[in-house]
């Protein structure tokens, strides 16, 4: 790729991030949290996106993920709370990289998410919330994959 | 892009399915293709954010997200848009069924 071609592509990145900002004001964890997005395993990504306080293990935060996933391309992940929640982030411990989503919640919405996500191997996977008054809230499962995904 | 969107009561269900590669960095070296992923989803309804999400390249291949929100009239239109790491964007009008 040539550098003309490289700053060009940059300037397309930055002016879509700049547009979504301003006529959506939404939240891009990507550009206010950078390092969050490199983290390779989910203790680091969670203290880059949410700082060093302490977790609480909640049963009013639900992660459904199977047992055992076939396809490790392709596994379905639910997430259910009823808690009043700011933000939600899903993380694993299969990939080179932890962060797979994190979920800003708006006034009026509902956190019940459905999503399909890839690991290439057997993993954890970790879903971490932050409440409107700042507590954050954990819980975490363990996938058992028999053919990885992610270009695997 | 396709999204389907379905109010009942005072909830609005709504499907999105998306066509992309979600191939990072790695992937994509592997693979041999592009790195292309979606990085931010929003749903706008009634001038408001509804569900909004900063994804990686570890989401599925043609993903498919599912969300639910309070409001939303039979009728009105869903607005959802997506950003991918290339900074191209797509956005889709929906109708609420």
């Amino acid at each position: 790729m040539d550098r003309r071609k490289f700053l060009g592509m940059g300037l397309a990145a930055f002016a879509a991030v700049v547009a979504s900002k301003t006529d959506l004001s939404a939240v891009d964890f990507r550009a206010t949290k950078p390092k969050a997005w490199e983290a390779v395993d989910s203790a680091s990504a969670i203290k880059e996106l949410y700082g060093t306080g302490g977790l609480k293990e909640s049963k009013d935060l639900k992660l459904k993920a199977p047992k055992l996933a076939e396809n490790g391309g392709s596994i379905p992940i639910n997430i259910k709370s009823s808690l009043d929640l700011e933000s939600v982030a899903l993380f694993q411990d299969a990939n080179p990289r932890s962060a797979v989503a994190v979920f800003t919640v708006p006034a009026n919405g509902i956190v019940n998410y459905d999503l399909r996500m890839k690991m290439r191997k057997t993993s954890k996977v970790t879903v971490v919330a932050k409440g409107k008054d700042g507590t954050l809230y954990t819980t975490s499962r363990n996938v058992e994959v028999s053919i990885g995904g992610c270009g695997g | 892009m396709k999204v389907k969107a379905k109010a009942k009561g005072d909830i609005t269900k709504v499907k999105m399915m998306f066509k992309n590669p979600m191939a990072g960095p790695e992937e994509a070296k592997k693979k041999k293709i592009k790195s292309e992923f979606i990085t931010q989803i929003t749903a706008v309804y009634n001038g408001a954010v509804v569900y909004e999400v900063t994804t990686s390249g570890f989401v599925s291949k043609n993903p498919l997200f599912k969300f639910e929100f309070k409001g939303g009239k039979k009728g009105d239109k869903l607005e959802i848009t997506t950003v991918d790491n290339n900074g191209k964007k797509e956005s889709k009008k929906a109708k609420i069924k």
